[in-house]
């Protein structure tokens, strides 16, 4: 806005700046969450629209073409296919086995190393060793170690006079095996989560119920226990997310077999897209896998939310 | 009869000694509380009475019963915590019941006494709280609750009020004196605040580096203090306490005798500002700070350490301004070279 001066020229009011605070603030506010917002729109939001889109298709990768399918694909996986039933009840099997075995374990576990004692940091970190050691590496381990008569595990029983069962190749055993050993690997995690709430828990509440006449079992199952219910929501949610994900440990110790006893969503989904092509159904298989964890993620959300009311 | 008798306790963490031989009578139904500075093993001698903490050496009897390897829940103690550890995930009904609930108390006696509990404590509304629905008084009352729904035969405080407002700790204060005096119950309370202390009390121990420095009722430890430390520690502003020799000529003249006294002390409410001709002390103000009711002022004397002084009124002098000061015989306190007390009346020469 122009006005006169006391000698009589004009002068204009200055002009606000463009960068404002405000601007510099928000220009400054996407360029830090830019890094993130891109990967995830390239490596999550890119590939699961192309997923819902080729879950669609039928895609051939020799001709390249691509002819949209509608719903076919799932309805080839839920009516059609009785492999698919197959996977779905190997996947709960090994969620069922695995999840209660690796959280008893990190309980238990966390419950002995949560207070400090001499060594208490070495007992940790064997423990939580696994969760860092290459799984590759691990599942080989396993698999050397669980062959039939020559593997070190039956020839250790064998010691005792228990003649033990070809781990990997029998369909009942070769499901307790991988869910075993994945466990060893897997608990670490979850017994450092758990040291972490036992930690947290004031020393006040225990001493209270003991000054009260509470034994060991009843200030675990009336204090502890219920305390922790807030981690151990959390550690099953995560830890069923992750039994319904794996594939590592099946595909290098098993391979879905014997007798596609072991033959669980996230490999199922690898063989359909990778051995037989079958992209179109792959997708439509990850689609239903991708329901099956929000579903999880969203109970977990509500019974976190009633848990805090 | 619950009388408490504690004979040359100690406790060590490792190679540290941190409660060093404590002889003590606790009478029955008698409110005694342990004071001292941070660090001084006044927490440490209550957990160790409490039986969460074990004990070292000496012996520790409840009544007529040893109790050193008695269990803590055995000891026929209820405990208010400083953090009140009340269980979040209960309500007010569940944490005052849960003592009886965990010895298997049927659940109509448990209702009768939570809710008789409630009454006393004024929670008959709470009762179907949870803690974070409650204010720090309000959980304050609830721990105390939980501690008497159990009828023990002591009680014991962890330092219950230092979460709580100041205004709020006047007030728990009177509310747990009038609940002493209806209840009746042996008590020991733990703090670190003199003035709780004192207004609590019926017999104070004074902690210092795990040793009892002085047990006595409030008057005895503010009028009679055995040693320097008591002196300061209790009362507040604290004593002020100098070399005798730095006041020995004003101390003559006014025909005070100091024997073979090396400290003196006074109070700073016990100085008076008076005329010239009646003073004994002489000084120069160097700082006066405003305290509602009057002034404290901090007095610089000749060859002697600042000494504070109360002034009552509005007429405080100002810094700057030289005050002359007075006080009676009796309210001088003498120390020997170790700040032992010199137990005597000071006389007029």
């Amino acid at each position: 806005m122009a006005s006169l001066n006391e000698t009589g020229t004009t002068v204009r009011a200055p002009r606000a700046p463009w960068l404002t605070l405000k601007r510099r603030e928000t220009i400054e506010g996407w360029l830090f969450v830019s890094p993130t917002l891109i990967g995830f729109l390239i490596f999550f939001l890119g590939p699961l629209i192309a997923v819902v889109f080729y879950s669609l298709s039928e895609w051939n990768l020799l001709s390249q073409d691509t002819t949209f399918v509608g719903l076919a694909n799932y309805e080839d996986a839920l009516t059609q296919n009785p492999d698919f039933w197959q996977v779905i009840r190997n996947s709960v099997i090994f969620a069922a086995g695995l999840v209660p075995m690796n959280m008893a374990l990190a309980l238990a576990l966390a419950m002995a190393l949560a207070r400090p004692f001499r060594g208490v940091v070495f007992f940790r970190t064997i423990f939580f060793a696994p969760v860092v050691t290459s799984a590759v590496a691990w599942a080989i381990v396993w698999k050397f170690l669980l062959q039939g008569d020559a593997g070190a595990v039956n020839q250790m029983l064998a010691t005792v006079g228990i003649d033990g069962p070809n781990w990997l190749r029998e369909p009942n055993w070769a499901m307790a095996a991988v869910i075993v050993t994945r466990v060893l690997k897997m608990v670490g995690l979850n017994m450092i989560l758990y040291i972490a709430a036992l930690q947290s828990i004031p020393r006040d509440y225990e001493e209270a119920a003991r000054l009260e006449g509470a034994s060991e079992w009843q200030i675990f199952r009336m204090v502890i226990w219920p305390l922790l219910a807030p981690t151990t929501l959390i550690i099953m949610v995560i830890t069923t997310i992750g039994s319904f994900k794996v594939f590592d440990h099946i595909y290098l110790m098993t391979g879905g077999g014997p007798e596609n006893g072991t033959l669980v969503l996230a490999f199922y989904i690898y063989q359909q897209a990778f051995e037989f092509f079958e992209i179109g159904y792959a997708s439509a298989l990850a689609m239903i896998m991708f329901v099956i964890v929000l579903a999880l993620t969203v109970v977990q959300l509500i019974l976190r939310q009633k848990g805090s009311t | 009869m619950t009388r408490l008798t504690v004979r040359n306790l100690t406790k060590s963490f490792g190679k540290i000694e941190v409660i060093r031989g404590i002889d003590l009578d606790v009478a029955d139904g008698e409110f005694v509380v342990f004071v001292g500075p941070s660090g001084c093993g006044k927490s440490t001698l209550l957990r160790m009475i409490s039986g969460l903490e074990t004990i070292s050496g000496g012996e520790l009897w409840i009544g007529d019963r040893k109790v050193n390897e008695v269990q803590a829940a055995k000891r026929g103690l209820a405990m208010v915590f400083q953090s009140y550890a009340l269980y979040p995930h209960l309500t007010v009904r569940q944490n005052m019941g849960f003592g009886l609930k965990v010895r298997k108390e049927s659940p109509d006696e448990i209702e009768r006494r939570v809710n008789e509990a409630a009454r006393t404590l004024q929670l008959d509304k709470l009762l179907d709280r949870y803690p974070r629905e409650l204010s720090g008084g309000q959980r304050q009352r609830v721990a105390i609750g939980r501690a008497i729904v159990g009828d023990p035969q002591v009680f014991l405080f962890d330092e219950p009020l230092s979460n709580l407002d100041a205004e709020l700790r006047v007030h728990m204060r009177a509310e747990i004196a009038a609940l002493h005096r209806r209840l009746g119950n042996t008590t020991i309370y733990v703090t670190h605040d003199q003035i709780e202390a004192m207004t609590l009390a019926d017999r104070i121990v004074v902690l210092r580096d795990g040793r009892i420095e002085q047990v006595g009722s409030p008057k005895e430890l503010y009028a009679r203090p055995d040693n320097v430390f008591v002196a300061q520690f209790i009362g507040s502003p604290k004593m002020n306490v100098c070399p005798v020799e730095a006041i020995r000529s004003p101390l003559q003249r006014a025909g005070f005798s100091t024997g073979g006294a090396t400290q003196a002390g006074l109070r700073p409410e016990h100085l008076r500002i008076v005329d010239e001709a009646e003073g004994i002390l002489c000084g120069r103000v160097s700082i006066s700070e405003y305290t509602g009711g009057g002034a404290l002022l901090h007095v610089e004397l000749e060859g002697a350490p600042v000494f504070l002084v109360e002034n009552s009124g509005d007429d405080a002098p100002q810094p700057g301004d030289i005050v002359h000061l007075a006080f009676s015989g009796s309210d001088l306190h003498l120390f020997d070279a170790e700040g032992r007390a010199c137990h005597r009346e000071p006389e007029l020469a």
